[in-house]
Order: C-alpha cells, then structure tokens, then sequence
C-alpha cells in the first residue's frame, strides 16, 4: 500500500513537472509555437481528434496490428527457439540463418514487405511478427539451451523420458528467459508498428503522424507522441504483471 | 524441528525386496581430455564391492574422483576402462533405479514440494490419487506433512533437502547415490538431517554410496568408508565402521575418535591433498 502510493505519487510529481517546463518553455515564447505546441494546443488537438472519431479508431487499428504481429511472432518465436536449443538438427541449419537476419532493422523490410503483400494489413503483420519473432527466438534460444545440467540429470535419473523432460522440465527452465523476450518483443513490436505505419498506410498512428506532417500539425503530432508513450508504458505494466504469476518461482 | 525430526514414524513402503542393490566396480577408470589433448585420469581403475544395503562413504579432499566414482555408478559419465555392475548388469547409462541426491538440490522450482515427488512416480503406471497418496506419504517420512503446498523456494536449505530425499525414496530404488547432500546445510540441520536419512535408508533398505569431505559425517552414517586420494583419484584404504547406532559427533566413542584421528592422517600425508 505505502509502496503504491509511493510509486503513483513519484508518477504525478514526475509527470506534472515535465508538463511545467514544456508549458514554460512554449508559453513564454522562446521558441515557434507552430513548432513547439503549448499543452492546452496539444489538448484541443486531442480533443478534435477524439471529436473526428480518429483517435479512438487509430487506437483500435494500430493496437490490432501490434496484438496480431506479436502473436504471430511470439508463437514462432519460442517454437523455433526451443527447437535450436535442443534439436541439434535444428540449431546447424537455422542457427546461421537467424544469426543473419538479427541486425537487419524492422524498418529496412518495410519496402519489401510493401511488395510482398502490399499496401494492407499483411505487410504490417509481416514486419511487425519479424521483429517479435526475433526478440522472442533469441531469448527462448539462450534460456532453453542453459538449462542446468542438474535438472536434466534428475529428471532422468527420474525416470522421465524424452517427451516429459521437454515439457516439463525444459520449457519452465527456460520460461523466465522467454517471459523477458516476450516482454521486449512486445515493446518492438510497438517500434515497428510505427515503422510500418509511416509509409504505406491509411489508418494508425503512425499514419496520423506522417499525416500530420503534411499540413505542419505539430499538436496533432504531439498526440500521436504522447499516445504511443502511455500505450507502451501500460502494456508494459501488463507484461510485467503477468510475468510475475507466471515465472513466480523466480522472485521467490 | 529438530524433535519433530527424531520423533519421526517410519513408515516401509510395501514392496517387498530380495537383496537388491549390490555394486561391483570391476576395474573402472575415467579419463577425459584436458586442455591441449592431454588425458586427465579422474579415477585410476578401482576395483571395489559395494553389498546390497550397506552404507557406503566416500571420502576425500577435492580431485581425488570421489565424485567421478559416484557418477560412474550412476551413469552419468563413461568409463574409460573396465566395468561397473549393478546387480550383475553392466551400467551403460542413467537408471531410474539408482536414485541421486545432488549437491545443489536440484529440485524443480516451477513444482510443489509434493509436485516434485510426484514427478518421480509419473514413470508407473499409478493412478493420479494414488500418486499423490505416495508422494504424501513420502513427505511424511521425511517431517514435511503440511509442507506439500510450498514452492522450494519457500522452504529452507534443510526442508528442501529433504524433499530431495522423499522424491528419490518415494520409488524405492535398489541404490541411493548422495554427491554432499549436506555440503550448504549448517551443522544444526546436517545432524537432523543424518537421522532422517539414516531412518529413512533403514526403512527402504537401499544401497547408499554418500559422497563426503566430512569425516565426522562418514564416520556417524556409514558401514564402510573409502578414503581416497588426488592424482590420479584412487581408494588409498577402506574402513570398517563397527560402532553401534545412533552414534553422535558430541558423544564420541574411543573407537570413533581412533577413526578420525586414522583417517585425517591419512588425508594429510604429502601427496593424499591436492592443494
């Protein structure tokens, strides 16, 4: 209890000051406030938006792509990383490949994804499933190939065949690792909704962005700014939420 | 939780046995390649009887293969030379048999206290009720009634230990192979602990090889002590153990502390360390 107030309490100081210094600095004039908006310009944008019925909808249709990318993504993602932890078959053929692919950025696949299946949702879900699939395969790989030879030795010395090791001791080993990438992955996710967004779309927020740019609505970019930062951060907290009765024997 | 431990029910599980459990190691060495191809001889062969349901220490400084031994026997690595038998039968690789208590507890976080246990008995063909009758039963033996619930994470060092034990003697194995168990435990808990372990393996019956750097433990739990030694790992003597149980550290028999004094000087002749 004192913890949360403490935390809600640190939130609002913090909050309430950055919005001080950005009133200050655009209200006192020191610099342009067609480039630099005053909050309550920011706040009438919001509310126009809202009026439009764009801000909820650009919402819903950026948080569809993002949910149905990562799922995509995550599903791959632990299925392919527990397969190059432990099939050895798996690891010499993907491993390489996968290796590859890692510093190539979301954003450099957005004109390939274009071609590949266009201007619609597909080349969203495709390079925003990219980016978690990564994240996610990366972390599963290195929590599922570090599992301690102790428990691999006790659960045969246990009696329990190829199928249960898997299962039972294998996956919650390396759970921890794949609760953190899925955690990153869907921070990602979120970057490369973005990306995505910002060439070849006509809806989201990251359309309303790029949109914005063209008739210089800083508030209205500003919306779109703020949006994105309050979204992430409470996914986040859900992620964390979660992660924490999933994985609980690690806290312990 | 010490009196809770001594006044302990032991309850035998049902199956009955012949006299199961006996190990002969039939000139068993190790050796694996070290840094630049070089062979690192673990354990010189050995030549060595372990007989069904006896109680056996292995004892020594670090390197001296007390430990290679003890995998061998459990198949956890490959022996170089020679054979290891296990009631006639070659040991060729992990045996759900043989039963091991590890260093490092080793219990599966993500279960229960009773989850654990339970996993040992998966391999046959119970029902779940049944299952969980056992692995209660088995929680009993070792003091944890009421304990099954807890995560080991919420238990102490002592209490995890003994889940260990109840999830490796819920099967009744033929042998129990023990790597420290007690190393991470101060010595309040240990000696609970070796009367626990001690009702327990007289109950079951097993074969118990207890691996040790302890002398007073070896000397308190065993029939029979290995004392071995570093470079090549090697049995320098073996000691018969003949003092009546319960014995204690803190009530030393003149016999018992003959022993000691026996073996820490062998363990301090040049050449038996490897620091």
């Amino acid at each position: 209890m004192d913890s949360h107030l403490k935390k809600y309490g640190q939130l609002i100081i913090s909050l309430s000051g950055v919005v001080a210094v950005w009133w200050l600095v655009s209200g006192l004039g020191l610099v342009n406030q067609n480039l630099f908006p005053t909050p309550p310009q920011v706040l009438a944008a919001a509310v126009e938006l809202y009026r439009d019925g764009v801000l909820i909808s650009d919402l819903q249709i950026s948080l569809k792509r993002a949910a149905i990318g990562f799922t995509i993504g995550a599903t791959l993602g632990v299925l392919v990383g527990l397969l190059t932890a432990r099939v050895f078959a798996v690891s010499l053929l993907l491993e390489p490949f996968l290796t590859l692919l890692r510093p190539i950025p979301a954003i450099a696949l957005v004109p390939i994804a274009i071609v590949w299946f266009g201007i619609g949702e597909g080349s969203k879900y495709f390079v925003i499933a990219y980016t978690v699939f990564l994240a996610v395969w990366l972390n599963t790989h290195a929590g599922a190939s570090s599992v301690a030879s102790t428990y691999i030795r006790a659960a045969r010395s246990l009696g329990a065949n190829r199928f249960r090791e898997f299962f039972e001791v294998v996956v919650p080993a390396a759970a921890p690792h794949i609760v953190v990438g899925l955690r990153l992955g869907a921070a990602l996710a979120f970057l490369s909704l973005v990306a995505a967004e910002l060439s070849g779309a006509s809806s989201g927020i990251g359309f309303r962005l790029q949109d914005a740019r063209q008739f210089i609505q800083t508030d209205r970019m500003f919306v779109g700014l703020i949006q994105l930062g309050i979204l992430g951060a409470l996914l986040d907290s859900v992620f964390v939420l979660i992660s924490r009765r999933l994985v609980h024997w690690e806290s312990a | 939780m010490m009196q809770a431990a001594l006044n302990l029910v032991v309850e035998p599980h049902s199956m009955p046995r012949t006299e199961l459990g006996r190990i002969d190691v039939e000139g068993a060495a190790v050796s694996f390649k070290g840094p630049k191809g070089k062979r690192i001889e673990a354990l010189a062969p050995t030549d060595l009887v372990i007989e069904p349901g006896s109680f056996v220490s292995l004892i020594g400084p670090s390197g001296c293969g007390k430990s290679t031994l003890l995998n061998a026997v459990g198949g956890f690595v490959p022996l170089s030379e020679g054979t290891i038998r296990l009631d006639g039968e070659p040991v060729t690789g992990i045996n759900p048999d043989v039963g091991v208590v590890f260093q490092q507890y080793a219990l599966f976080p993500w279960f229960t206290a009773l989850g654990n246990v339970m996993f040992a008995l998966k391999r046959f063909r119970l029902s779940k009720e049944e299952r969980r009758d056992r692995a209660m039963a088995a929680l009993k033996e070792v003091g944890l009634e009421g304990r099954e619930a807890n995560y080991p994470g919420q238990l102490s060092g002592g209490m995890r230990q003994r889940v260990a034990l109840a999830r490796t003697f819920v099967t009744s194995p033929k042998v129990l192979l023990m790597d420290e168990p007690f190393g991470a435990l101060d010595a309040q808990t240990r000696v609970v602990m070796h009367e626990i372990l001690l009702r327990v393996w007289e109950a079951h019956k097993a074969t118990v090889i207890f691996v040790t750097h302890d002398v007073d433990e070896a000397l308190i739990l065993s029939d029979r002590a290995h004392i071995m030694s570093a470079g090549p790992g090697r049995i320098i003597e073996t000691m018969e153990i003949t003092d009546d149980r319960p014995r204690r550290a803190h009530q030393v028999t003149e016999s018992f502390l003959r022993n000691r004094n026996h073996i820490i000087g062998l363990l301090r002749q040049p050449g038996a360390d490897d620091h």
